[in-house]
């Protein structure tokens, strides 16, 4: 017991971020000792500060199981450590090391080594925990403005390339407009229920009448907020823009941690202080999902730009995922965790190979780019294969896994239709992934430059592709990880 | 657990083929060829167990929490698919180490190979529906690597492409439907399925889940109207065509149709579909086999006409018909495997594949040639050849269908002519007949070429002439299949009966198409029903129209203006909240009545006045002006309803915001109307009806009284608790004082920030 405000477990359940923010200014500080040779320094230096922070999660884990607890309140419920919120810290983990990994190469090319790029890194990261582990809508909020702030300052990392600038204006402008909505859906909540926390606010709106306007003006605001910075149709228009204007690294990036975070804000308000209100939301749900998936399958087949067509597919994605939200049982929550879980090692993949393609003189992000990868390098082309299978969802890689549930969860629940149209996107998306099959196995080389390798490309390479098969070939560990989150969400 | 082992083991063996390729050198196709024959002798070990009615099964745990588990089972229908995947596939792989000698990646062609054996393997070994799917997807995919294996045209891309996305689509369908059974049968084990088939054709999900699986099983097995792939394929290499397009992968199909008969058959709905599709197939295969030049095509169509005849007979679905689908099955893959593999020969010593430009291959190819000819008496189903066996079971069957039997046998007698005309084509025409020059000097295939045809339509000789052994190999099969234990006799000679007569009547037909076969062709190409009407066409206009939708949506949703952008964002949101309100709740009035002070009113009027001349200004300068009174007019409202604190930072924020515009529209071009009068309507309308929902929000808002517990609580509080008189003072050093020591941190890192800038523009300035 610190005071009478604050306890020791308070401070506790922060220190994987503290340490986060602490490695962040400290590779601030060191930066201005480096090289410019030796800038990689701080690469290792904010690796160092995220094996910290996981360290300290196993320390926690480790903890709450020995008191025998699955969840821990702190900060007087404004924090709530459970299943869900270690879960998606470890995502976040696992999903800013490997940005790490593969990013000292690519910015060596650019030309822009610079150590903030880390710095900016450890606090997006430090904001998309709070967003985890948050139940509270203050702390949503601003862990949800710290992540997004630094993903504008990093979109427009290039600051010699307009495409760079355009991007980060773009999401800058889009995204306080959309942060506003968000804001205003809150506050309405507020209004409503006296109180910021968000079980509290559960419980508030239980009690207000069926069909009240203001109940519904709130879901309608927040879920229009959650759905720009989840990528959702109608409001996904930024997304394939600053995906391509964005260094390659951290379309990379945003492409999974940010958009994990914010699923995991949009599961938050959506299951507790909304969970009750699930009729008035689930049809807006099931427009915007299949709006999604049909926007999102449909115009990655016209893109010849691959970052561009990673958004796009990147949108489908989050139409599939709303379809488990959709299912709401716990067939599709865990479909929902799973896939989450699935997507980051998949698209991190793929968008590491999209990284390497990035040469002295090319900057690699066209689809025609990759032509005879399977000539230049077997083993990327091999692995690239593994990830757009499995984007697919295609078995036996793991994106099957993650849409299996979804379908299996679609049946449970009696919705057939939506089963029906999901399972046929998949043909498109086969169509759309392999025409870079296409590319890479069967056309010949345009050039003989390789793809530009280095120790952290190949790490990342080997853990994602590692993940997304043995995830695909021997899934019952990860089905069992995913049940504490479930299990969290459903109490 | 060696069943487990002999499937699993193929994709070690896959992963090791490049690697013993390397060792093996030249004698790869035979060391690797090993393995697939364990395999076959492992098999052929099981047969006499399975004969004996014994089912073989296995089961190993997967992912329990789904009900999946890696299950494996063998019956006579397995059995018999898989000694054909093993032994066929041994032949091919020592068939594709002569055929690619010397190609660069031949390691890597074997390795998809025997990925694509193992998948097969496993497909028609699987107990469990889920397990089946993703072996079917496995052999999906392996077979597009195998098709695209010699890619430098263009064709070979798309095709494989066609292939892959013709058989991924139906495979899709096949999973929904797996789905669908699962729920409906309460099992996800074939074995459980097979025994609960009353109460799934019961099921209300029937209808669908029969749609679904058919979807699969034709696309897979290139029935009409998803045929076109199938000869579209033939640009891959020919060992691939031999072993996947006439043996092993498009018979997935027919095996699906099989194995789901005791569970999905015997219904009307099944009994329509399935004949009409087979008969359909059947005849367009032959017909258009006919007007092929191509050796491998004409192959391909004859492939197709075979596959839609055994579709056929399941689809008829009586125990004769059933036995006949099961014989022409092993029939088809000795004679069609042997052809495709000559075919390879051929193309290979010749240089072409042209059937107008081979002729008199015999004496530079007799083994070849002999064992060509064998296959193509088979195929064309003349006495004593396993073929002919195979083809009376047929007109058997027919003539006992359960209805429109003047029809079916139409069917079926022409298709038989037609294929019979062909065989002549494709198996003697090369061989027999003038010598014809040909782009390289042909000589005899070596060993490794000629070893696997000659195999397989030697077999096809001895299965004719004594078929007892094939009984014995079909019999568990078609118990498997007809879903009860039944005794299948097979004879040369069925005495005299109408059957022998329309055998009879097939080969002179047959006869006299082959003589007239040019004109036939001919006579077909001016009518040229296939390009015009063909499914070929269909699948280019749906791909073609799905290409332009996603053009023009992209075109209309992503200008890569950020105005448009907005106003998708505020006119969704727009019709959301308007669209809900609306249908649920209708307007919210506001409750009690609205007294508005004077200067209140006038306040606003200032407002609303400043943001009209905000939008209307022609200068940058005066918009932002107005825009600062816009600013400074909440502000007052501010002040007017009792927070002055708030005020005070608007104040600040308002002026600070004036000046920043002001610095960097200096910087900025001189202002231009942008958008037409149509657009800046349209933008008004817009901005009203989105000021107006905001209106309403407001005033619905106002209705509810919150309680303001927070600031009574301050003034109750701030006395007792942090001993100060002064509320706002204790709220910012004690109640928040986190918030302000956060508050003063971030201005330190401001002025920091602004200390530095200053200074780089100082030292700009010291070096012009």
């Amino acid at each position: 017991m610190l005071s009478e405000y604050f306890s020791a477990v308070d401070f506790l359940l922060l220190k994987p971020a503290i340490l986060l923010t602490i490695f962040g200014i400290g590779v601030m500080l060191t930066d201005l000792l480096l090289d410019e040779r030796q800038k990689y320094f701080n690469a290792v230096t904010a690796l160092v500060g995220i094996g910290f922070a996981a360290v300290q999660m196993l320390r926690i884990q480790s903890q709450m199981r020995e008191a025998g607890v699955s969840e821990v309140e702190a900060f007087r419920g404004a924090i709530v450590l459970d299943g869900l919120g270690i879960f998606f810290i470890w995502l976040f983990l696992i999903s800013t090391a490997i940005t790490i990994l593969i990013s000292f190469r690519y910015l060596e090319i650019e030309n822009e080594h610079h150590g903030e790029y880390y710095a900016i890194l450890l606090f997006a990261t430090v904001g998309m925990i709070f967003l985890a582990i948050g139940m509270d809508l203050i702390t949503l909020f601003v862990g949800l403005e710290l992540m997004v702030l630094s993903i504008y300052i990093l979109a427009g990392f290039l600051r010699g390339d307009r495409r760079s600038n355009e991007a980060a204006m773009k999401y800058l402008l889009l995204g306080a407009f959309s942060s506003g909505i968000l804001l205003y859906g809150m506050s309405l909540l507020y209004g409503m229920s006296n109180s910021t926390n968000l079980r509290v606010i559960g419980s508030a709106l239980s009690q207000r009448p069926l069909g009240d306007p203001l109940v519904i003006m709130a879901v309608v605001t927040i879920a229009a907020g959650l759905f720009f910075k989840i990528g959702a149709v109608p409001f996904h228009q930024w997304l394939p823009d600053v995906y391509e204007g964005a260094p390659h690294s951290v379309a990379a990036f945003m492409s999974v941690g940010p958009k994990v975070a914010a699923f995991a804000l949009l599961l938050r308000l959506f299951l507790v202080p909304l969970g009750e209100l699930r009729e008035q939301w689930e049809p807006l749900l099931i427009g915007v999902a299949v709006a999604t998936m049909t926007l999102g399958n449909l115009a990655a087949i016209s893109q010849s730009n691959i970052k561009r067509m990673l958004g796009y597919s990147a949108i489908s994605h989050v139409g599939y995922i709303l379809l488990g939200l959709v299912a709401g049982n716990e067939t599709g929550l865990k479909g929902i965790v799973i896939y989450l879980l699935v997507y980051v090692f998949m698209n991190l993949g793929i968008f590491t190979v999209v990284v390497a393609m990035r040469r002295r003189d090319l900057v690699g992000d066209e689809i025609n780019d990759m032509a005879g990868l399977m000539h230049k390098s077997p083993v990327m082309a091999i692995l690239s294969l593994i990830f757009l299978l499995s984007l697919a969802g295609i078995p036996p890689t793991a994106g099957f896994l993650g849409k299996y549930f979804i379908f299996l969860s679609l049946l449970e629940t009696g919705h057939y239709t939506l089963a029906v149209i999901a399972v046929l996107y998949v043909a498109v998306a086969i169509y759309y992934y392999f025409r870079i099959v296409v590319v890479m196995f069967m056309q010949p080389p345009a050039d003989q430059e390789l793809p530009s390798m280095s120790l952290g490309i190949r790490c990342a390479l080997g853990v994602t592709a590692a993940m997304t098969l043995f995830m695909g070939l021997y899934p019952e560990p990860f089905i069992q990880l995913a049940t504490g989150p479930v299990l969290a969400i459903l109490r | 657990m060696l069943l487990a082992v002999a499937v699993l083991s193929g994709f070690v063996m896959a992963l090791a083929a490049p690697w013993l390729h390397r060792i093996a050198r030249s004698t790869s196709g035979w060391v690797l060829a090993l393995f697939p024959v364990a395999l076959t002798v492992y098999f052929a070990g099981q047969a006499g167990r399975v004969a004996a009615g014994e089912v073989l099964a296995v089961s190993i745990d997967w992912v329990p929490s789904l009900g999946i588990a890696l299950s494996f089972y063998l019956d006579g229908l397995s059995l018999l698919f898989a000694l054909m995947i093993s032994g066929i596939g041994a032949l091919v792989v020592v068939y594709a180490g002569g055929y690619l000698a010397g190609h660069a990646h031949l390691g890597r062609f074997y390795a998809f190979l025997l990925m694509f054996l193992a998948s097969m393997l496993g497909l028609v070994l699987a107990n469990n529906v889920i397990t089946l799917f993703v072996f079917w997807e496995l052999t999906s995919v392996s077979s597009y690597l195998l098709i695209g294996f010699e890619h430098e045209r263009e064709a070979a891309r798309q095709a494989a492409l066609q292939a892959l996305l013709v058989t991924g689509l139906g495979g899709l369908a096949l999973l929904a439907g797996l789905l669908l059974l699962g729920q409906a049968g309460g099992s996800m084990e074939l074995s459980e399925l097979l025994t609960r088939g009353e109460a799934i054709q019961a099921h209300p999900f029937y209808a669908p889940i029969l749609l679904l699986i058919l979807a699969g099983a034709f696309t897979k097995s290139a029935q009409f109207p998803f045929h076109f792939w199938l000869p579209s394929a033939m640009e891959a290499p020919t060992p691939v065509s031999a072993y996947l397009h006439s043996a092993t992968m498009v018979k997935a199909g027919i095996y699906l149709l099989a194995r789901f008969n005791p569970v999905l058959g015997g219904t009307e709905l099944w009994f329509y579909i399935v004949t009409a599709a087979g008969a359909a197939t059947m005849l367009i295969g032959a017909y258009l086999a006919l007007q092929q030049s191509d050796l491998k095509r004409i192959l391909a169509y004859s492939t197709m006409s075979a596959l839609g005849m055994m579709v056929l007979l399941l689809g008829l679905g009586t125990e004769l018909a059933v036995k006949a689908a099961i014989v022409s099955i092993l029939v088809h893959a000795l004679y069609k495997g042997a052809l495709f593999l000559v075919a390879g020969a051929v193309d290979h010593e010749t240089g072409t594949r042209d059937v107008d430009r081979l002729g008199g291959l015999r004496r530079a190819m007799p083994i070849t040639a002999a064992a060509a000819a064998l296959a193509a008496l088979s195929m064309a189903g003349l006495p004593p050849l396993f073929g002919f066996i195979g083809k009376e079971m047929v007109y058997e069957a027919v003539f006992e269908a359960p209805t429109a039997v003047v029809l079916l046998t139409g069917v079926v007698v022409l298709s038989s002519m037609f294929l019979l005309a062909v065989a002549g084509v494709a198996g003697l025409r090369p061989f027999f007949g003038e010598r014809a020059s040909t782009p390289k000097h042909p000589h005899e295939a070596p060993l490794s070429l000629w070893l696997g045809p000659f195999l397989l339509a030697g077999l096809g000789l001895f299965s004719g002439l004594f078929p007892g052994a094939a009984g014995w190999l079909v019999s568990p099969a078609v118990a498997a299949t007809w879903g009860q234990s039944t005794g299948v006799e097979l004879a040369l000679f069925h005495g005299w009966s109408p059957v022998l007569l329309l055998s009879a009547i097939t080969v002179a037909g047959g006869l006299g198409l082959f003589a007239g076969r040019s004109a036939c062709r001919r006579a077909a190409s001016r009518l040229a029903i296939g390009s015009r009407w063909g499914a070929t066409r269909w699948y280019e206009l749906a791909l073609d129209g799905i290409n332009r939708l996603a053009r023009a949506q992209t075109r209309f949703l992503q200008s890569g203006y950020l105005r448009y952008y907005l106003l998708t964002i505020i006119a969704t949101m727009l019709g959301l909240t308007a669209y809900t309100l609306l249908s649920r709740a209708g307007l919210p009035v506001p409750q009690g009545s609205l007294q508005v002070p004077l200067y209140q009113a006038v306040l606003a009027g200032l407002i609303l006045l400043a943001a009209l001349a905000a939008v209307r200004l022609q200068t940058r300068l005066g918009a932002v002006a107005a825009l600062g009174v816009v600013g400074y007019g909440v502000a007052l409202i501010f002040v007017l309803f009792g927070a002055p604190d708030l005020a005070m930072t608007q104040f600040l924020v308002e002026t600070l915001t004036v000046i920043l515009l002001v610095l960097v529209l200096y910087h900025l071009p001189r202002f231009a109307t942008l958008s037409t009068r149509r657009e800046r309507v349209r933008d008004m309308a817009v901005a009203l009806l989105a000021g107006g929902l905001m209106t309403a929000l407001v005033l619905a808002a106002a209705a509810v009284q919150p309680q303001l517990e927070v600031s009574s609580y301050m003034a109750d509080h701030s006395a007792a608790l942090a001993h100060g008189r002064n509320v706002v003072n204790v709220i910012l050093v004690d109640f928040r004082g986190l918030d302000t020591f956060g508050e003063i941190t971030v201005l330190a890192v401001v002025g920091i920030g602004v200390y530095s800038l200053l200074k780089l523009r100082i030292r700009k300035g010291d070096r012009p």
